[in-house]
């Protein structure tokens, strides 16, 4: 028996697995690549053998060929609902993570989460791990969902925003690339004038508008770290316009809001003690300092927001191209 | 009337889509006789209709298990085969997918007429 004919039905086996008449679609499958084989003139050779076995296709297709009955993971009805729902719930996810953040509380939704309490930069990390989390949970209950066979109608609010329906711009090209232009001419201009006021001064952040007596907001030290993330922040998103003038792909505005969450969670980390190089009342530290962590943690959210929003329309674009 | 440009006309895909149906008919008017699956490759490949093997093996399953066609082993050759046979409830299936198919036949023969005179 031809080694290469037991190495096809051994790979066929492979995906059949589980198929209670495994063997007997093995049996007829070798039954026929022999008949095939023989018919040829001249001698049985394992030439024969292998035109015989790429007639009749590969193994992966083959298997796949008999299991083709089977229900689909997610009915296709239910696809839409896989994205609708991780929005959704990864919005409640986000929500519970900044106030954990916020509040230093743990949170228990038994028997569905625990929110352990973060840090800044624990929560940065923790979030698209929660996004894994919840595509997951949504899977498993459109799997269940599908395979139980009903038609079950799926709710979905009217006045929810459907980023299925997040399709690129069409037309106004021009007019989209000249705001960008323009964007980026200004972001470029403001990148270079901290640059200037950095190089001068070692830091960005003034009490006055005096160029001849300059004030710094910040200590000689924190005042340099935190203008360094600043500028480097406006770099960012200067480079991120230069580069939407020349393509639209999602995953620019992904890693630029991969970049601008790692520079919030740098700000946040920032020692707020001996921060201010001007006085201030002892009573309103406490105010400014969460007035400060609560708009840093605001542009988190809209930036996380605007990421989770980019991979969903990516990964959708991706299925469809697929299905 | 629509200006974008149409695509390519994929006969291949349309063709494998069309084949389903008709092939169910072929293998149910073909096993009236008990034949194996490579004799009836060979033999529709005789009529000028070529069909994927790893198509037809597949149907043959289906329609088994559907209690349409019955199969049995034959060991009396040098080399072990399967061998289908039509049963009756296969030939009232039959009957009426055939009916189906002509009817199908007629509708678009009529069309094509009706277009003649338009």
């Amino acid at each position: 028996m031809s080694d290469k004919l037991e190495a096809y039905l051994e790979e066929i086996s492979h995906f059949l697995s589980g198929r209670a008449e495994r063997e007997e679609i093995l049996s007829e499958i070798r039954s026929h690549i022999m008949e095939k084989a023989a018919e040829g003139p001249g001698e049985f050779t394992d030439a024969a053998i292998e035109k015989a076995i790429a007639a009749f296709g590969p193994a992966r297709k083959v298997a796949e060929s008999y299991l083709d009955e089977s229900r689909p993971i997610i009915a296709p009805a239910y696809k839409r609902y896989l994205f609708r729902y991780t929005t959704l719930l990864f919005a409640f996810h986000t929500l519970l993570t900044i106030a954990a953040v916020v509040f230093k509380q743990d949170f228990i939704l038994f028997p569905f989460l625990f929110m352990p309490r973060l840090g800044v930069i624990e929560a940065l990390m923790y979030l698209p791990t929660a996004f894994l989390a919840d595509l997951g949970i949504v899977a498993v209950v459109l799997y269940f969902i599908t395979q139980s066979g009903k038609d079950v109608k799926l709710p979905w609010p009217k006045f929810a925003v459907d980023l299925d329906e997040v399709k690129p711009p069409t037309g106004k090209l021009l007019w989209s690339r000249i705001f960008t232009g323009i964007g980026a001419v200004v972001m470029l201009a403001i990148t270079d004038f901290a640059l200037y006021l950095f190089a001068k001064y070692q830091t960005i952040i003034f009490v006055n508008l005096d160029w001849t007596d300059p004030r710094p907001l910040f200590t000689p030290g924190a005042g340099r770290r935190i203008s360094l993330i600043i500028i480097t922040g406006f770099a960012v998103s200067t480079l991120t316009l230069l580069i939407k003038l020349f393509t639209r792909s999602r995953w620019v505005d992904v890693v630029n809001s991969v970049i601008s969450l790692g520079l919030i969670g740098l700000l946040l980390t920032q020692p707020f003690d001996n921060l201010f190089a001007v006085r201030i009342a002892e009573n309103m530290l406490p105010k400014i300092r969460f007035a400060a962590k609560f708009t840093l943690l605001f542009i988190a959210l809209m930036t996380t927001i605007e990421l989770v929003k980019n991979i969903v329309v990516i990964s959708r674009r991706k299925l469809a191209k697929i299905s | 009337m629509n200006d974008k440009v149409p695509n390519d006309p994929d006969i291949g895909s349309l063709e494998t889509e069309m084949n389903r149906g008709f092939l169910h008919i072929l293998v149910l008017t073909l096993l009236e006789k008990d034949m194996y699956g490579y004799s009836m490759v060979k033999h529709m490949e005789t009529l000028g209709y070529k069909v994927e093997e790893n198509t037809l093996y597949p149907l043959l399953r289906r329609l088994e298990k559907n209690g349409w066609i019955a199969s049995k082993w034959d060991l009396t050759e040098d080399r072990p085969r399967k061998f289908y046979g039509i049963t009756p409830e296969g030939r009232t299936l039959r009957a009426g997918l055939l009916e189906v198919w002509k009817n199908q036949n007629r509708v678009l023969d009529e069309i094509t007429k009706e277009m003649r005179h338009v």
